[in-house]
């Protein structure tokens, strides 16, 4: 994997500054990747010295310590021991410690010199030092570690070339670590007390003042209902202006296509099944996905992010989940796949696994279009008010159930063996760091059209063949569809749907979605053998109107008001995405895990439909 | 046994953060349960200045420059001075 080329390792607590200093040294050149078998996240790249020397250079996750128990820890210390496999033991370490907290940081930094591999320390964030009126003697640390200290600014690009000279060859000795693990926070103490002064008086900060109004007990709420609402709104408000220009590049290529080849089964599972699978079904959803993660990296970046896992961990502490999980919820709104990843960073190994069990039942943006299909069936003439506060009790509907679940089952799964408790650090607020946040984002879409786009492509081609094939003479589209297989499935399915007020194309449709969610509005306009327009948002008027005139054979309406209800239930509730499903399974270390809860979520699914559909019957 | 006996009285002398008053500046003394390893990692360690900024649920306090938001449980294993 690393070739002949040398490996050096970023190690550091959370929130020194390692990040920035991987892309400052990287640039473009890093890729992302996964530990085989593991959890954790590695980001690697290259770069050269000043003296043209390439080497490869490995971003370990943060961590307070080598020898803690949870991944992230246990992923660096496997890597300084050289115990990773797939991943060679790095010839050089860089411990990156932030000037302004040398007491918290400098522990890692004695540990990782414990394990006998070269040491440079990046000393960052010195202007933040000096700010708060630590006098730092470079030259006296640099003595005290018996390595070398180079200090920086990273954000800014200070010292960057100083930090590439220090990795120069020969790479510095091994320091020699004359002191035992039980002297270790005296050493550190002992080092501080030489090297790094620190102003006894304490003054309040800019943060302490905004704090002091973000984290008020009453004020601190309204802020961050206000947040979450301007979070929320942007995306519905300004992610419509690029759908639209995505669906129009859709119907511009799918014309092209069409103009340039002969009619038949070719041009047929070009235009239908590769184009309006990629437009429709993929990148049709990007622009709310980019855009959520664009503002969740805003507030990340920012410091906010923090306080507003401070703020609701009294309420998911109710549901027996702390404040950690607030992050993955959220995340879970655009797309579950990196809502379940962002799980990482809880500790409780049983709260991590609650967390991922609930987050697909988050309304992610797959489910929208199903959302925009069904509920203006339910009531015709609808104000926009009336449509906002149904999207609103849906996303609620999904949420508290998620939370309720979440509490039950971190009820049968007893404490953890270590008792984990809240302890959060909440960085200063700081400009947003556009780098990073655009790097964040770009990641994200990119994890999300390569996992998620692959299966609905595919999906949608497999659609495309079973609505096609087997074929028949006859020229009736409805005859071409009930003896396709698709129609065959159709009847198959019946009996499953009908106690949830569903016939069999509605629940073939249902079964397309437990690939990806987003291709049942195809399926429905394929099933119902609705006229396709140009205009996507005719095909969709076109498909509500033909389901509003659908019957049973008897004559019955067949999209009652207790069936599209039931069949909204049915969406807010079942996981139909594969590709959650793999990252449940590799996230929870077990395909039984992502196996029980696909099992759970969709017998829940059709238990709330059914009862839904059979009560709701009953008096309307 | 005399250590041990040492060390009691002089917890008993002191108060846990979770008891401290917010806006003041404490030292920290002594760390007594079991949380103490993780609490170190985090920066809590015997000596160093700590200032309680808010209460709570959770509560908030700066230590070496760096605020942390920690449980009403892991602080009542914090024991402080006033510095």
């Amino acid at each position: 994997m690393s070739g002949s080329l040398e490996t050096v390792a970023l190690a550091g607590n959370p929130n020194a500054g390692k990040t920035t200093i991987f892309n400052a040294l990287t640039g473009s050149n890093q890729q992302v990747g996964n530990y085989a078998g593991v959890t954790v996240e590695r980001k690697s790249g290259e770069f050269f010295t000043p003296h043209g020397k390439k080497l490869r250079l490995v971003d370990l996750p943060g961590c307070y310590s080598l020898d803690g128990g949870s991944p992230d820890q246990q992923i660096a210390r496997k890597v300084l021991l050289g115990e990773l496999e797939g991943e060679e033991r790095p010839d050089l370490v860089v411990s990156v410690v932030d000037g302004s907290a040398l007491e918290r940081h400098l522990q890692l930094t004695l540990e990782v010199i414990e394990t006998g591999l070269p040491v440079v320390v990046a000393l960052n964030m010195v202007d933040v030092a000096e700010s708060t009126g630590i006098r730092i003697d470079v030259q006296k640390l640099s003595e005290e570690l018996g390595v070398p200290v180079v200090p920086m600014q990273a954000n800014a690009g200070k010292g960057l070339l100083d930090l590439k000279q220090a990795m120069r060859h020969p790479f510095p000795v091994p320091a020699k670590a004359d002191w035992t693990p039980e002297e270790r926070q005296k050493r550190v103490l002992r080092i501080c007390e030489t090297a790094a002064r620190r102003r006894d008086s304490y003054s309040a900060t800019l943060t302490d003042r905004v704090d002091a109004v973000l984290l008020h007990p009453i004020f601190g709420w309204g802020f961050f209902l206000a947040i979450m609402f301007c979070l929320f709104w942007t995306i519905f408000a300004i992610a419509d202006i690029p759908i639209g220009w995505i669906e129009g590049g859709t119907e511009v290529v799918a014309e092209w296509v069409s103009a340039k080849m002969p009619e038949g089964d070719l041009r047929s599972l070009i235009v239908d099944g590769v184009v309006n699978g990629i437009g429709g079904g993929v990148l049709v959803f990007l622009p709310q996905i980019v855009m959520l993660f664009f503002l969740i990296g805003l507030l990340e970046s920012s410091g906010y992010m923090a306080r507003a896992a401070y703020l609701m961990d009294g309420i998911m502490a109710k549901f027996r989940l702390s404040g950690r999980s607030f992050l993955p919820v959220l995340s879970s709104f655009a797309c579950a796949i990196p809502g379940v990843m962002a799980t990482r960073t809880i500790d409780s190994p049983k709260e991590r696994l609650a967390t991922i069990f609930v987050a697909p039942w988050m309304s992610c943006s797959a489910r929208i279009p199903v959302y925009l299909t069904l509920v203006p069936l339910l009531f015709t003439d609808m104000t926009s008010v009336q449509k906002t506060l149904i999207f609103i009790g849906i996303y609620l509907t999904g949420l508290i159930t998620a939370l309720i679940v979440a509490r039950l089952l971190r009820g049968r799964m007893g404490e953890d063996k270590v008792p984990n408790h809240f302890l959060l650090e909440l960085p200063p607020y700081r400009a947003p760091q556009w780098g990073y946040i655009f790097r964040h984002v770009l990641g994200r879409a990119g994890a999300f059209l390569k996992n998620a786009g692959t299966i609905i492509l595919a999906i949608c081609i497999i659609l495309w063949a079973l609505s096609t094939y087997p074929k028949t003479d006859s020229e009736d589209p409805a005859e071409v569809l009930a003896h396709s297989a698709m129609g065959r499935i159709s009847h198959v399915v019946e009996p499953l749907v009908k106690p949830l007020g569903f016939d069999g194309r509605t629940g073939t449709a249902i079964l397309t979605s437990f690939a990806a969610r987003e291709v049942f509005v195809t399926s429905m306009t394929q099933l119902f053998h609705v006229e396709e327009s140009e205009d996507e948002d005719e095909t969709l008027t076109n498909l509500q109107n033909t389901l509003s005139a659908a019957t049973w054979p008897n004559g019955d309406k067949m999209f009652t008001l207790p069936a599209l209800l039931a069949l909204l239930v049915f969406y807010i509730y079942a996981l139909q995405c594969l590709p959650t499903s793999a990252v449940v399974a590799r996230e929870a270390g077990s395909w039984k895990w992502a196996a029980g809860q696909f099992l759970f979520m969709s017998g829940f699914a059709w238990v709330a439909a059914f009862i839904v559909f059979q009560v709701t019957k009953l008096f309307l | 046994m005399a250590l041990a006996t040492a060390q009691d009285l002089e917890s008993d002398s002191l108060l846990s953060l979770s008891q401290a008053k917010v806006g003041c500046d404490f030292q920290i003394k002594l760390l007594k349960g079991p949380a103490c390893d993780q609490l170190r990692k985090l920066g809590f360690c015997e000596s160093l200045q700590v200032r309680k900024l808010a209460d709570g649920r959770n509560l908030i306090c700066s230590v070496c420059g760096t605020r942390l938001a920690l449980s009403r449980e892991l602080a009542s294993q914090v024991m402080v001075a006033v510095a």
